[in-house]
């Protein structure tokens, strides 16, 4: 490999060092690969696979650099640990929707008669779950679509209970603007299918006059998993805006996004747009509430520009005078949005637990039982606990969720009665 | 001892004993070790190919060819239930190269600083440490590049390469740190240890005489590199390359917290600033959320092309790494 | 002005030099990083309640609420438990496969069959593992779809595969000399390959076993598909879901909005750090034993 020492007594002259002959290969690759490469880049261009860009003459031309620090978290003060109740009766486990699982947790640790286990795993998950059986309950804020239903196997189907409510907010992270903004559906609608890119867009600033709007490109985050929150927001996309309601249609799946960051759960996004600056997100109320994340005001079908609250949700849901059918039935037309209520929040939704409606029905060929006789009371002990008004239901205001109107508990008592008859001996 | 005679026969291969039971016992105990080993692998193939049986019999060669991924839903605009791999194949390819890119200048670079020229004493350590990047779990990964890059990549970087380089296309749309580009930095920082270990291994066993032949004529310390060591290391350094590669086709945790999760995927990353999908990040993004039972079967049918790419790509690289080592008397130390 | 040839050329080799240096620099800045910021933000978790407290409800101070701080039991429990479980099958089986290759496999073509196998699963990307041991609770048993049984045994696939190969090479560094030493003396095979080889080569048979403990601590992905959603309420057995502090550190990043997750999120990379780092020297201090054996040490 090395050329040997040079016969006379003079020094290596300098090309000596270097290989006589081959050796070159390694050399050669590396060209023919930058050759190539360059042939097949040249030919995208030119084919106009891939484009040159011209500099950026939009109005979308990025975020400025200042940038929010992403929680620079301060210690939180030492609070004594909430009461991880000591194991008690019976364990009745659900699963599903996150919107609700903040005050799930709260429940766990206030209802003492049995030991209760929620997980949030998303609403489609908590759907895919009961069908399964393989949790007690589940919990979905969008109910039951058609194709689920007909996966029902088991005589008397499911029940679907109400037995909380929230609505949908937009939440976004704008470090320049202090006053609450103010979105149409439409405007929500263009963003999300991304007409709307800019902050400082016509739309925004008409709706939103005397805000001084960033020139920033909008970062979009979505839902990744399955949510009844997307459903929800969806939902009232379809209603709003023409264009949304033709090419994405509403559904739980994220895939109706055309665009955006997606973060699986609603505290997945509200980190998400907390830590990106000039980014847009949707969540349940109670997760905008406490985290301290700003969300706008949204348009109802009376044109005003509602700020949801506890109060003008319950009062959609008051308004929107829905009719519940058979608890059993198809829920899936069930809806409170856009209620008629000239001071009603237009993204209201009930959120709902799912139980089989005959347990000793359910029970037919599962092996170990599905739903044995103390668990089956202690299941209706949970759900009586949780719609009384007295009980789950006072939880509700301090987590930031709506407890139920009587009328809703009157009717969810019924339907827990009828299953209470069920009870396996 | 169990034989009274204190000088019992030698054994011989054709008049073997017949083995005690105690011996053909313990050769069951381990030749089962073996044989688990051995089925491990035939049943992860058969495991995945039974699991992929709805989706290749519905979807056929589509699977391949589709270019979109969408889950299945009650929706009568989107009704979806039709899978394809090829974007997120397209996205593993791509996020894979990339880190390449980054990493290989970079490994190669230490990897020959460690073996040439660095000062003996912090060999060992500096190359510990190197290995320590390799022991730190990918999802702590995740975390600090959620953390600490994404808004770097934000803020900083990303403005400032598209300002330099926008007129490629390749950097166009809002940098969200959360994209195609930060999730490939972040594997480079994974795959980085791999190829150096393997490099500095394979430069480490270069003979002497090779390196001192060259000083001997002359040669300046990056021409001994080039021209003696280099060439007789190549082997090896391609192998470490490629195990790269397979390493950061494999990695799951780190891309899906940066890479952004998108939901509606195109057909290729119309940019770097793209928020993207790997095979691994479907897997891990999906897998829990799937809709029907062809979008599970699906997701095992990606897997499965996932499972033959990165498998082939390590048979490769170790039967490169093994004629190196063989021919050249190289093991770790 | 043209500088001389040889000028040039070692000013090119210096520049080399430079660059390379920097190479490694650069390669340790994210090493750096990302253990600093596990250690700052992680020791601010790090209390006498760390270990012995579940994971607390979600929570963000604002308006005079204060969050509990909570700790990272079910995690830890789980870990340790996922991590037992899963050795408990893979290190058997690895070192059986290890001694039949070594000592009854040989030179034969089975030999490198086996090594070869363990190569290829060694590159096995860990999610597939989660996905292959899903498909197959599934298939079979579907109630452990969701389990810790099911993460240990995707973890027990990485594992393998690992144990393997370094108890191997640990079984190769004896010398042959020892066995037919040994063979002539009349000693049968299987007291060899346990009391003499096995004994002879156990640093590095614990090392490999120790680095693949290591890697089964911190993986995340395959736990991810097996094991659940069982972080916020006490493991109730190996058949019910369960929880990791790998698991953990996932669902805290993710939501890192509630500040009380974030800090405990770092507490467990923190954590897991730590105990990798303890595992992994450990393990190279029995290796330098090993080593120094090999050469004629104590």
């Amino acid at each position: 490999m090395a050329p040997g020492p040079t016969e006379s007594g003079k020094p290596p002259t300098d090309e000596i060092v270097h290989r006589r002959g081959g050796g070159h290969t390694g050399l050669y690759v590396v060209v023919a690969i930058v050759v190539v490469l360059a042939v097949i880049l040249s030919g995208a261009y030119a084919t106009g696979y891939l484009k040159f860009a011209s500099k950026s003459t939009s109005s979308c031309s990025g975020p400025a650099s200042s940038v929010v620090p992403a929680n620079s978290g301060q210690p939180a003060p030492a609070a004594p640990s909430p009461a991880f109740h000591p194991e008690s009766g019976q364990t009745v486990s659900g699963a599903g929707s996150t919107l609700v699982q903040p005050l799930m947790a709260t429940w766990e640790t206030a209802y003492t008669n049995n030991t209760l286990y929620y997980s949030g795993v998303g609403s489609t998950a908590g759907i895919n779950d009961i069908l399964g059986k393989t949790v007690d309950f589940g919990a979905s804020d969008a109910p039951m679509n058609p194709t689920q239903r007909s996966l029902i196997t088991t005589p008397g189907g499911i029940d679907t209970i109400p037995e909380s409510a929230g609505a949908a907010v937009p939440i976004y992270n704008l470090p320049t603007v202090g006053q609450t903004l103010k979105f149409t559906g439409a405007v929500l609608a263009g963003i999300y299918l991304g007409d709307i890119t800019n902050w400082n867009n016509s739309l925004l600033q008409v709706a939103n006059p005397g805000v001084v709007l960033p020139n920033a490109c909008i970062i979009v985050v979505h839902r990744s998993d399955g949510s009844g929150t997307t459903f929800v927001f969806t939902s009232f996309l379809s209603k709003e805006n023409a264009t949304w309601n033709q090419t994405r249609g509403f559904s739980t799946q994220p895939t109706v996004f055309p665009i955006g960051i997606g973060a699986k759960g609603n505290g997945a996004v509200t980190t998400t747009v907390k830590s990106t600056p000039y980014a847009i997100g949707y969540v349940d109320i109670n997760y905008a509430l406490s985290n301290g994340v700003a969300f706008g005001a949204v348009q109802n079908p009376k044109g005003n520009f509602i700020l949801a609250s506890l109060t003008n949700i319950a009062s959609a849901i008051n308004d929107s005078n829905v009719k519940f059918p058979a608890a059993n039935g198809d829920w899936y037309n069930v809806s409170v949005l856009n209620a008629p209520g000239a001071q009603d929040y237009p993204m209201a939704t009930l959120t709902y637990v799912l139980v089989y409606a005959n347990l000793t029905a359910a029970d037919v060929g599962t092996s170990p039982t599905y739903i044995t006789h103390a668990v089956g009371e202690a299941l209706v002990d949970v759900l009586k606990w949780m719609v009384n008004e007295t009980e789950g239901q006072s939880y509700s205001a301090a987590a930031y969720y709506v407890p139920l109107p009587a009328w809703v508990v009157a009717s969810d008592m019924a339907t827990i009665g009828s299953i209470a008859k069920t009870i396996p001996p | 001892m169990d034989s009274d005679n204190p000088f019992p026969p030698p054994s011989s291969r054709r008049h073997r004993r017949a083995p005690k039971w105690a011996d053909f016992t313990f050769l069951l105990l381990t030749g089962w070790g073996a044989v688990l080993v051995l089925a491990l692998l035939v049943a992860l193939f058969v495991g995945f190919y039974i699991g992929s049986q709805t989706a290749i019999h519905q979807l056929g060669f589509r699977f391949l060819t589709n270019t979109v991924w969408l889950a299945a839903t009650d929706n009568p605009v989107l009704p979806g239930n039709v899978y394809g791999v090829e974007p997120v194949l397209v996205g593993t390819l791509l996020t894979s190269a990339l880190a390449l890119l980054l990493a290989i200048p970079l490994s190669m670079g230490a990897a020959i600083f460690l073996t040439q020229q660095a000062p003996l004493s912090i060999r060992g350590p500096v190359g510990q440490l190197i290995e320590l990047l390799a022991a730190i779990p990918s999802v702590i990964y995740g975390f600090w590049g959620l953390i600490v890059l994404v808004p770097i990549m934000r803020a900083n970087i990303e403005p400032a390469l598209a300002s330099g380089l926008y007129w490629t296309g390749w950097f166009s749309g809002t940098p969200t740190g959360l994209d195609v580009l930060t999730a490939s930095v972040v594997l480079a920082v994974m795959v980085i240890p791999t190829i150096t270990a393997i490099s500095r291994d394979s430069m480490a066993a270069v003979p002497v005489s090779q390196k001192e032949a060259a000083i001997s004529l002359g040669a300046t310390d990056w021409e001994v590199t080039r021209n003696a060591v280099l060439p007789y290391a190549r082997g090896g350094v391609f192998a470490g390359i490629i195990l790269g590669l397979g390493r950061a086709m494999g990695e799951t945790m780190a891309v899906t917290m940066v890479i952004g999760n998108p939901s509606y995927l195109t057909p290729y990353p119309t940019s770097l600033f793209s928020q993207y999908q790997t095979i691994a990040s479907l897997l891990a993004t999906r897998f829990a959320e799937y809709s029907s039972p062809l979008e599970l079967s699906s997701l095992i049918e990606a897997g499965l092309v996932l499972l033959l790419i990165t498998l082939a790509i390590n048979v490769v690289a170790r039967g490169v790494l093994s004629r190196f080592q063989r021919g050249r008397g190289v093991g770790r130390e | 002005m043209s500088l001389g040839l040889h000028t040039r050329r070692r000013l090119f080799s210096h520049t080399m030099t430079l660059l390379s240096g920097l190479a490694v620099v650069v390669i340790l800045v994210p090493l750096v990083a990302v253990i600093y910021e596990a250690a700052v933000q992680g020791s601010s978790a790090f209390s006498w309640t760390f270990l012995t407290q579940r994971p607390p409800i979600a929570c963000t101070p604002h308006l005079g609420v204060s969050c509990a701080l909570g700790g990272v039991y079910t995690p830890f429990e789980g870990t340790l438990i996922l991590v037992g479980l899963a050795s408990l099958v893979a290190i058997p089986i690895g070192i059986g496969a290890a001694i039949f290759t070594v000592e009854y496999a040989k030179e034969r073509r089975i030999a490198r069959v086996i090594s070869t196998t363990a190569d290829v699963l060694s590159g096995l990307p860990s999610i597939l593992a989660g996905v292959f041991v899903f498909s197959l609770m599934f298939q079979y048993d579907k109630p452990l779809v969701y389990s810790t049984i099911a993460g240990s045994l995707a973890l027990s696939v990485l594992m393998i595969p690992i144990v393997v190969r370094t108890c191997e090479e640990a079984l190769r560094t004896v010398p042959e000399s020892v066995r037919e030493a040994a063979l002539a003396l009349g000693i049968p095979r299987w007291k060899i390959a346990t009391r003499i080889v096995l004994v002879a080569a156990l640093p590095g048979v614990v090392t490999g076993a120790m680095l693949s403990v290591a890697r089964a601590a911190g993986e995340s992905a395959p736990i991810l598909l097996t094991i659940g959603d069982g972080c916020f309420h006490p493991l109730e057995g190996v058949t019910q879901q369960g929880c990791a502090l790998a698991l953990w550190i996932f669902i805290g990043a993710t939501n890192n909005a509630y500040q009380n997750w974030d800090r405990l999120a770092w507490g467990a990379a923190l954590l897991l750090i730590l105990i990798i780092l303890a595992i992994s020297l450990t393990s190279r201090f029995s290796l330098n034993r090993l080593v120094r054996r090999m050469k004629g040490g104590p």
